[in-house]
């Protein structure tokens, strides 16, 4: 766990995403109806950024070729993607994030 | 052999090249736009999620840049605010060929469909223009709960199956061309077959582009339940145009666990036709998936079948063949991913070019991590017949798990003189024995067709060669 906060939750309101670097992995946290819930960054398709998809409540669709990841598993809902996106812990301590990566 | 038909040389008057008059119900006029989008949800009484997927696909589309690459050079001849993407031939799909109207039966005559009706295949439905007019299933398949139907029908007919499966193996956003079908489909195939059925007879369509500067937009949903079995098949014949006319369709395969399904198509377009299609098959835990795929014809084709392999035991096959003609380029090829342990594919490919045409295989095979013991062979074979003529070959192999059999041949080669010399000491003449030669080059494709379309097809390469050796 990183032992610093990564953003602030008032960063992220509800259907929003923010990419930030925890310990130089790119991270994407998700806020799905409050809840915040942190992927890699990176889309296991074509291995670039999520961050300028869309959060469909928990889904998060690549603006590349439109393969969907469930943001709270990290497991495939749609192709062309086919390997399921690393997931990490989140914690919340006051308003600040903390991720373990 | 001999060959004995009078046609001329690939690339120069089409056989098929008939031009009934155009006489339409509606048209949506030349260019996109929103209106014209929602415009045809409407016409098509579509539930309002249909719409919304119509819409957000064309935000897609006008988003996304043209490929860059393949032939960008020909694929910047398009010109999207000329064409004309919905056409609306006859108000309602027929059921009986007697109330199918006269001119569309004419067109159909020519094609051979009565006579596939009178087989007494399984169900035949064909595609005038931008919807089926003609569609019916046999009464026993029917009974069983296979459900084969056009697509527009589909969606007000079946909503939830369609809901359920729609989109899901190809999304908007996976290709522009993609996109652009799934803003202004129209037609296509749609068959369900439930768990355990087998279909004995194949499901047949057939495809037809009239009106010049017409986009055709088909979108095909083909699912299998666990333990079925059928065989799909297509093919497509178009006039001849002066300018340049687009079919981009998309093709949705869904193999659920051990099931099979077989799709076939010929594709023999004019050569003034861009044919930028997307072709995909999920196979789930022991599924098998085959694509046959022939591609005559078309100014530009780009089109890879595609299977992926999700569930463990999986298998796919897809066998494709291609002549390139003068003016032409058929870049064409398939793609296998490899995502559970245990799958195999095979991939064959074979084409020809000639008077100048060019054909590119360009093929992908994955290797996922842990798809362990998966094996796969890629061969790809091209014969050019002159010196004017090109051919490339591109195969991917990308490989993330050591456990697994990858094989790749290929070979370009033209007719050997050898072979030649033998055949004719045999008493052939020069372009007979080219002819057997090259029939037996694509044999391995031919044999795999239903008789009707190894008939055509024969007929087809046969006038390609008589050209080819003028």
């Amino acid at each position: 766990m990183a032992d610093y906060p990564v953003a602030k939750t008032t960063d992220i309101t509800p259907g929003r995403t923010l990419r930030v670097v925890v310990d130089g992995t790119e991270v994407l946290l998700c806020n799905v109806d409050g809840a915040i819930y942190a992927i890699e960054d990176v889309c296991t398709h074509d291995g670039a950024p999520l961050d300028q998809g869309e959060l469909e409540e928990c889904r998060i669709v690549c603006p590349r070729h439109g393969a969907e990841f469930d943001v709270r598993t990290g497991e495939v809902l749609k192709l062309p993607a086919v390997m399921p996106l690393p997931t990490y812990s989140v914690r919340i301590e006051d308003d600040n994030v903390y991720v373990d990566v | 052999m001999a060959t004995q038909l009078k046609t001329a040389p690939i690339g120069g008057e089409y056989e098929h090249g008939f031009h009934d008059p155009e006489n339409y119900v509606f048209q949506s006029g030349k260019g996109l736009t929103r209106e014209i989008v929602a415009n045809i949800s409407e016409l098509k009484n579509e539930p309002g999620w249909m719409r919304d997927f119509r819409l957000k696909a064309l935000d897609i589309f006008l988003s996304k840049p043209m490929p860059w690459w393949g032939d960008t050079q020909r694929l910047a001849e398009i010109d999207f605010d000329n064409i004309q993407y919905f056409v609306r031939a006859s108000d309602r799909a027929e059921k009986s060929w007697d109330d199918v109207p006269e001119d569309i039966k004419k067109t159909f005559d020519k094609l051979g469909i009565p006579e596939a009706e009178r087989k007494f295949l399984s169900g035949v439905s064909a595609q005038y223009e931008s919807e089926v007019v003609y569609h019916s299933i046999r009464k026993d398949l029917e009974d069983l709960g296979v459900i084969f139907c056009d697509m527009d029908t589909a969606v007000r007919e079946y909503p939830e199956i369609v809901k359920k499966y729609f989109s899901t193996v190809i999304p908007p956003a996976d290709n522009k061309f993609a996109a652009l079908n799934s803003a202004v489909w129209s037609g296509g195939s749609f068959a369900y077959v439930p768990a355990g059925v087998e279909v004995k007879t194949p499901l047949q369509a057939y495809f037809r582009i009239n009106s010049e500067n017409m986009g055709q937009f088909e979108r095909t949903l083909l699912i299998a339940e666990p333990g079925a079995k059928f065989h799909y098949t297509e093919g497509c014949t178009a006039p001849k145009f002066s300018s340049s006319s687009l079919h981009s369709a998309v093709v949705e395969l869904i193999a659920q666990e051990g099931s099979t399904i077989r799709y076939t198509t010929i594709q023999n377009w004019y050569k003034n036709i861009f044919n930028l299609v997307t072709k995909r098959a999920v196979a789930y835990k022991n599924a098998t998936v085959e694509w046959v795929d022939g591609n005559l014809g078309s100014r530009l084709t780009m089109k890879y079948p595609a299977i992926y392999l999700m569930g463990e035991g999986a298998r796919g096959t897809i066998l494709s063949m291609a002549v390139g003609g003068e003016g032409q380029h058929q870049d064409a090829g398939a793609k296998v991913i490899h995502a559970a342990p245990n799958t195999t594919s095979v991939i064959t490919n074979k084409s020809l070019s000639a008077h100048g045409g060019k054909t590119t295989y360009r093929g992908l095979v994955e290797i996922m991590p842990n798809a362990v013991n998966s094996r796969t062979h890629v061969k790809c074979d091209a014969i050019i017949m002159d010196e004017e003529s090109s051919s490339d070959t591109k195969p991917t192999m990308k490989v993330h798990e050591q456990q697994s059999t990858v094989e790749h041949e290929a070979s370009v080669s033209k007719i050997s003189e050898e072979q030649l010399f033998y055949a004719m000491s045999r008493g052939l003449s020069e372009a007979d024995a080219r002819g057997l030669i090259v029939n037996g080059f694509f044999d391995f494709f031919v044999k795999e067709l239903p008789m009707e379309y190894a008939v055509e097809l024969n007929r087809l390469i046969k006038m390609e060669m008589e050209g080819s050796v003028g």
